[in-house]
């Protein structure tokens, strides 16, 4: 059995303009349905990376795909695991107990409601007192970034970033990189000592 | 009219990048402001802005309040946008449930290729048939065109150039009816004002027809008559608002919508535009020519313009009628004409950050050319400020190309194709305003400009 790690994305904060446009886009790519323009939008955009914007640093987070996932060990339900080297939210099954977003280090799970043809989808049973009295709760459901599981190009949010700040980690790729930048450095150490 | 909301701007600045003026201030990382006296309300910054107004953030002020301050029906349920335009939908909204007023509309070119965007259509969709079903249905009392006001214009403005030609007028003359435009020249190159032809844009000249000729045509009262424009633009409520745009003894144009503003008042109406029968404008102002149309794409208001001032001249019939190598892309796009002894020299300019350096060699009487039609966004008015906007950034040139196709498709499959052969110019010319250049034209479609400097 090959050991393969799980990839993720991450953002370069230097990189990073805090446009947002990988926010709109990953929430485009997860809709129910096919939306080109803004006007064709009618629920909330619910991306599933988030933008961090403080004085010191800009950039998004998302999930790392943790490879002994807090999320997925803490779930009661069992509606997070690891299928293809991503770990995914079953949203069918999730509770919305929030259990995975104390458990993330990275708070990349978000928890949010789901819509389909612009309407909110609402618990079958349970309701809630409002102000215009007791109406049906809507669902909510575990949010976070899937890799864009089943689409061809790829991560949308690495796609559509205009200052190319994303980038998809294979780990093991990436560490191979970083040790032959190492040995080339030592290479070029050694020479100055000789000379 | 166009903002940046401060508390959701995060100081990205590509609205910077796309401002052809250099009109949005602030720094790297901290939330822009705009500085009115330089924008010319284009409104690209409106189209690439991508820092919405997220559902969860607790800091903001609610969407309900946003909604309000942009002027937006409150039945909008899009995604709100940093970078906005304030529009005038919900006046639009009021006016139509106002069974006191006779409502006149016009839809610019530009609107008919792109509208169908905002119902899930396929970019670029061509749709005319539609809109001017979803306009009636609205309950406008008028369904016009702004196209057929765009033939009247190349009468005015053709026969204009030609007599500056003959005349030795001010040359080279410089196309008037991109609003932005105009306000750049006004205030940038207020010197070079007399270089502007003296014709309105079609918006206007279609406003003062209305509430002129229209209520004659229709027996109301002109004070009845409301009018009301749908543009791809964002500077065309400007326009409209400017001091001298009121020859009708009214104002010509009472009231703006940009195509994404008439795609929220066809939805709160409950109108399924994708599934409507198609219908046709009314007469006499609904009727228009491909070169109306191609108005809406950079380098048709010189095509359409040559296709009427070749016969003009000539008295002959043109060649080819469609004049590919007036068809540019963003940028400048020099080429010539030859109309009988005279070799008429054209410049295109799509994207208002490259008119510059001609406006200096006109300045410095280096100028080589007789006549300069000049368009604020990249391809023209179907990249407009006010169009439907794009979500995925590498979808924006696909949408664009498919609009143009689309308006010069239209073109091909229209019987008449040049101005000068719409019956209904011809009718208004017979019975109504004279000749071009005449008395009446001169007071109701022409117009002056103001330095702002």
């Amino acid at each position: 059995m090959s050991i393969k790690l799980n990839s993720f994305v991450v953002a370069d904060p230097h990189k990073c303009i805090g446009c947002k446009v990988c926010e709109v886009v990953c929430a485009v790519e997860h809709l129910d349905r096919e939306c080109k323009t803004v006007g064709t939008i009618d629920a909330p955009l619910l991306p599933k990376l988030f933008l961090v914007k403080t004085p010191k640093v800009t950039m998004p987070i998302q999930c790392r795909h943790c490879e002994d996932a807090p999320c997925a060990n803490v779930c009661p339900v069992a509606a997070i695991s690891e299928v293809d080297n991503k770990i995914l939210v079953d949203e069918k099954i999730c509770v919305g107990c929030k259990t995975c977003m104390m458990a993330c280090p990275f708070g990349a799970m978000d928890l949010v409601p789901r819509y389909q043809d612009g309407q909110v989808i609402m618990q079958e049973v349970l309701t809630t007192e409002t102000e215009d009295g007791v109406v049906q709760k809507e669902a909510m459901v575990a949010n976070k970034c899937d890799l864009c599981v089943g689409r061809v190009e790829g991560p949308a949010c690495i796609q559509a970033c205009p200052a190319q700040a994303l980038e998809l980690i294979a780990p093991h790729k990436e560490k191979r990189k970083r040790n032959v930048a190492a040995a080339l450095n030592l290479m070029d150490s050694v020479k100055k000592f000789m000379s | 009219m166009i903002e940046i909301d401060q508390e959701l701007c995060t100081g990205c600045r590509r609205c910077n990048e796309v401002c052809p003026v250099d009109a949005i201030e602030g720094l790297q990382g901290a939330p822009q402001q705009i500085n009115h006296d330089k924008c010319v309300n284009c409104g690209q910054c409106v189209q690439i802005c991508s820092v919405y107004a997220s559902a969860f953030d607790e800091d903001i002020s609610p969407r309900e309040e946003k909604i309000q301050e942009r002027g937006l029906l409150t039945t909008v349920k899009e995604p709100l946008f940093a970078a906005y335009y304030q529009g005038q939908a919900r006046g639009a909204q009021q006016m139509l449930s106002d069974s006191n007023v006779y409502t006149m509309v016009q839809c610019a070119p530009a609107v008919r290729m792109a509208i169908g965007e905002e119902f899930g259509m396929l970019l670029g969709s061509l749709t005319p048939g539609k809109l001017a079903a979803a306009l009636r249905k609205l309950g406008f009392d008028r369904i016009y065109d702004t196209n057929f006001a765009a033939d009247l214009a190349i009468m005015e403005e053709g026969s204009e150039l030609i007599e500056r030609v003959t005349t030795n007028g001010v040359l080279p003359m410089f196309t008037s009816c991109c609003p932005a435009w105009v306000k750049f020249v006004e205030q940038q190159y207020p010197e070079l004002i007399p270089h502007l032809s003296s014709c309105k844009s079609p918006q206007q000249m279609a406003g003062a027809m209305f509430k002129t000729y229209g209520a004659k045509v229709d027996g109301v009262a002109a004070t009845k008559v409301c009018s009301v424009a749908v543009m791809p633009c964002t500077c065309k409520q400007f326009e409209a608002k400017r001091s001298e745009m009121a020859d009708s003894g009214q104002r010509d144009v009472d009231l703006v919508l940009t195509t994404r503003e008439l795609a929220y008042l066809i939805k709160a109406a409950g109108i399924d535009f994708t599934t409507l029968r198609e219908e046709g404008f009314d007469k006499p102002m609904g009727t228009y020519t491909g070169a109306g149309n191609i108005f809406g794409a950079t380098g048709g208001v010189m095509e359409a313009a040559v296709r009427t001032g070749y016969e003009l001249i000539t008295k002959e019939a043109i060649p080819d009628v469609n004049l590919e190598c007036i068809r540019g892309g963003e940028g400048v796009r020099r080429t010539s004409v030859t109309v009988g002894d005279l070799e008429l020299k054209l410049v295109v300019v799509a994207g208002l950050k490259h008119v510059i350096p001609l406006l200096e060699a006109v300045k410095a009487g280096k100028a080589d050319f007789h006549f300069m039609e000049v368009m604020t966004c990249p391809l023209g008015c179907i990249s407009g400020g006010g169009q439907p906007k794009i979500l995925w950034p590498g979808q924006r040139e696909h949408a664009v190309t498919s609009r143009k196709e689309s308006i010069y498709e239209h073109d091909r499959n229209l019987k008449v194709r040049k101005s000068h052969e719409n019956p209904e110019i011809k009718k208004i010319y017979k019975n109504f305003l004279g000749e071009p250049l005449g008395h009446e034209s001169h007071h109701l479609l022409h117009t002056t400009y103001q330095a702002r400097r």
